[in-house]
């Protein structure tokens, strides 16, 4: 099992996130099978449209519309329910990934075997790629399931596409939190730097479709990329998932040339 | 010579303005076990954390087996084997599963001595470590540094937390090291231990390399305090006279003094007189440093910060 630094993060995270997997399963499935019983769809529909035109845009890529599946899943789940469930994984796990065991200090022990830096950066994030995985397919089987059993007719493949677009965003600010944490080899500062910026991303993106000269600056934010596209109708746009992608590359690229140059904490 | 195993050359490293080793040049050679002695704080971890490129010097350079402490640290490494100083393990594995994982990434095709050394420091593999006392947690330190039977072994402060059977065990496996010809840099603070394995010994203060000697040489030249108790009053000039006896103190039937260098001519004069007691204290570091600066005291080290 304990074969290399990919095997070792699997060995030390598989219990926590296969209930981390179920847990984000749980919910969507929960949400979905409620929808039937939400009997008074039109009356909910007219509060909803009775609410200032700031909290509705916060809350939902789409007009807010309940009267459909998707729109439903989008309030409920992906304006940021299934980002923080993500998030809540890649971020913790991004900033850990080296400055985990610089704080710790296993960090010397590690590295005193033949394995270099930008290796174990690698590993650690290809572990973490899988975990993000794993847990974005437990989102799916739990929403799969959910609609199935309560007769709710979505599309599952659409569906998955705005997972993925999910995954994507929270990988983009684990690879983030990865960085600050080679730069400064404190986890908690890079967990919570990388998550209070997510929090003014998603203002920025929310506000900035209501306020016009914050509108040009959308695409700075990746909740942007992650949603203005309405994954869950259109599918996933390969320009905004591009984005996200690149995002992710380039902040591990900071964190390899970061942690390759700088001297280790003990 | 051969080429050195380590060489340090006019290395320095500064932590912002605070003051890590300076200028230190240093050579190790093949098959010798050197110690590197000083107090704590005197820049022994720093010297040791940048020949295994953690950190990076901010003047000078080192080598180790004639390659690039920097630039071949992954050459290097698959060649040494570490012990750190301020020893962190993973918790949440046992011994055996920690010495597999770094099996594995040295790329070893069997651990089987991983066994064999934990058989000889009484060490239970099969325990989680979160659950192992100081001294098990220094034992699997010192299994993992040394499994692989590396060409160079580095180690920082072995026997710390050790209780004193298993220091003899890792003593005598030190001994075999050497000779089977391969090199041993151990760093210390504790002076008797140091005289016990090694062969050199660099001397390290403040940052800076004050000497390299060999243990033969430490020896003549370190101060022992000794007293005495003999049977009855003893001559006020007993040992007047006697080579390398200093701060002579006979009063009635005791006698205090300190020796420079080999005691023998002193006790075979002594022994002309009953003596129902000796009490020898072994010299601390700073007798040591007293003995090879006598006129810079304490504190008075040239200071670079």
């Amino acid at each position: 099992m304990l074969r290399s630094v990919f095997t070792k993060v699997i060995h030390d995270q598989w219990r926590i996130l296969i209930a981390w997997a179920v847990f984000a399963g749980l919910w969507p499935a929960l949400y979905i099978a409620l929808y039937p019983s939400i009997g008074a769809v039109e009356e909910m529909q007219s509060l909803l449209d009775s609410m200032p035109p700031a909290i509705r845009q916060l809350f939902a890529s789409s007009d807010l519309d309940i009267s459909t599946p998707e729109g439903y899943l989008n309030i409920e789940m992906f304006s940021f329910v299934a980002p923080l469930l993500v998030m809540a994984y890649t971020v913790i796990a991004g900033g850990g990934a080296t400055a985990g065991e610089e704080d710790k200090g296993t960090l010397d022990l590690l590295l005193a075997n033949p394995i270099r830096r930008r290796r174990v950066l690698a590993e650690k994030s290809l572990a973490f790629l899988l975990g993000t995985a794993v847990i974005g397919l437990g989102m799916w089987l739990g929403l799969a399931a959910g609609a199935l059993g309560a007769g709710v007719e979505v599309n599952l493949g659409l569906v998955g596409q705005a997972i993925v677009s999910a995954l994507l965003l929270g990988l983009a600010f684990g690879s983030f939190a990865m960085a600050i944490g080679a730069l400064t080899g404190q986890r908690w500062l890079a967990a919570g730097l990388a998550l209070a910026t997510s929090v003014a991303a998603f203002f920025l993106n929310g506000l900035g479709s209501l306020v016009d000269w914050l509108d040009a600056w959308r695409p700075v934010s990746p909740f942007y990329h992650y949603i203005a596209n309405d994954p869950l109708v259109h599918g996933l746009d390969p320009v905004h998932a591009g984005v996200l992608v690149a995002g992710t590359l380039a902040w591990f690229a900071v964190a390899v040339v970061a942690f390759e140059r700088r001297d280790l904490r003990r | 010579m051969a080429e050195p195993i380590i060489r340090a050359d006019k290395l320095t490293k500064y932590y912002g303005r605070a003051r890590g080793v300076i200028e230190l040049d240093l050579e190790v050679q093949p098959g010798e076990v050197f110690g590197f002695l000083g107090p704590n704080g005197a820049g022994k971890t720093t010297t040791i954390r940048t020949l295994l490129d953690f950190i990076r010097p901010t003047a000078g350079r080192a080598t180790i087996f004639g390659l690039d402490a920097h630039r071949d640290s992954l050459a290097i490494r698959r060649r040494i084997g570490y012990l750190p100083g301020e020893l962190t393990l993973y918790e949440s594995l046992s011994g055996r599963e920690l010495l597999s994982y770094f099996a594995h990434l040295r790329g070893m095709l069997r651990d089987g001595r991983g066994e064999v050394l934990a058989e000889r420091l009484d060490c239970d593999l099969g325990r989680e470590i979160r659950t192992l006392s100081h001294g098990n947690r220094q034992k699997l330190g010192l299994i993992q540094a040394l499994m692989a039977d590396p060409e160079l072994a580095i180690l920082d402060e072995p026997t710390l937390g050790l209780d004193p059977l298993v220091q003899l065990e890792f003593f005598k496996i030190v001994d075999e090291i050497r000779a089977a010809g391969r090199t041993v840099f151990v760093s210390s603070h504790n002076l008797p231990e140091v005289e016990r394995i090694c062969d050199r010994v660099g001397i390290i203060r403040e940052g800076r390399l004050l000497a390299v000697e060999t243990v033969a040489g430490l020896k003549e030249r370190a101060l022992r305090r000794l007293e005495l108790r003999f049977a009855e009053p003893v001559p006020v000039d007993l040992l007047a006279g006697v080579p390398g006896v200093r701060d002579l103190v006979v009063d009635g039937a005791n006698l205090t003094c300190v020796v420079v260098g080999p005691v023998d001519p002193v006790l075979r004069t002594a022994l002309r007189h009953e003596i129902e007691d000796v009490i020898s204290h072994e010299p601390g570091l700073e007798e040591v440093f007293m003995a090879f600066y006598g006129g810079q005291a304490v504190g008075e080290a040239p200071d670079a910060a």
